[in-house]
């Protein structure tokens, strides 16, 4: 479910919803949600300050059942 | 900005928001309304308690929703928006309480003749208090740094 609503969010927010995928890597320190957009987007999703991506954290994290949630935010040329 | 964009700008809140609660399986329903010359969002509760998880600590995840869904409003229409958005009558308690907490500062301003600084606040706080000092014909003023900045009331100029 976090994958899914965290993919409806950064899509409503970008120029090229399309390019937008969201996957779970595996940790062994718990896992971390990959968010990868097109390149021109990695602006927009980070924000002024961080201030998008810590939005985007706090209500993914607010959805959590257990705690807080890494996400990384790639663009989609990166692995 | 013209009324026409502000409800595009509620719709579009409203269906992001909409597919949020979808997606997290949570039960609200979205009052979009215009007022004075934002957009107002309101996501109400269906069941005391349903949407906690989305008001968060001192509202601090209704900050961070607010802040996504005027991104998604500006997105689209290309005109920068300052929609406000309200969870489960948030918002609408804190304003009651801070007009209450502005109506005491004023009647000890009035009495006095000195000025008063409150408790730091958010932006939506101050704006309230500000507007409350306003009506009854007081000055304000806010001074401080973000994340501890704070209203002054003074008496009338």
């Amino acid at each position: 479910m976090l994958e899914e609503a965290l993919g409806h969010l950064v899509r409503g927010i970008v120029d090229h919803p399309d390019d937008v995928s969201v996957s779970t890597r595996s940790q062994r320190r718990g896992s971390v949600l990959l968010v990868r957009v097109h390149p021109e987007d990695m602006g927009r999703v980070i924000g002024r300050a961080g201030r998008t991506a810590s939005a985007l954290r706090t209500v993914v994290g607010a959805l959590s059942t257990d705690g807080p949630v890494r996400i990384d935010f790639l663009d989609v040329d990166e692995r | 900005m013209s009324e026409k964009i502000l409800e595009t700008e509620g719709d579009i809140a409203a269906d992001y928001l909409e597919g949020l609660l979808d997606i997290a399986d949570l039960d609200g329903d979205i009052d979009i309304d215009v007022e004075g010359s934002r957009a107002q969002v309101s996501i109400v509760e269906a069941n005391p308690g349903d949407l906690k998880s989305l008001v968060g600590k001192d509202g601090k995840v209704l900050e961070s929703l607010q802040e996504l869904a005027r991104l998604a409003a500006t997105r689209e229409t290309g005109e920068r928006s300052r929609l406000m958005l309200d969870v489960a009558g948030f918002r609408a308690e804190r304003k009651t309480t801070l007009t209450a907490l502005a109506n005491e500062a004023i009647e000890r301003v009035t009495a006095s003749g000195e000025s008063i600084s409150l408790d730091p606040m958010n932006a939506f706080e101050r704006k309230v208090v500000h507007d409350a000092v306003a009506a009854a014909g007081l000055a304000s003023s806010s001074d401080g740094e973000e994340p501890k900045r704070y209203v002054v009331v003074s008496p009338a100029s």
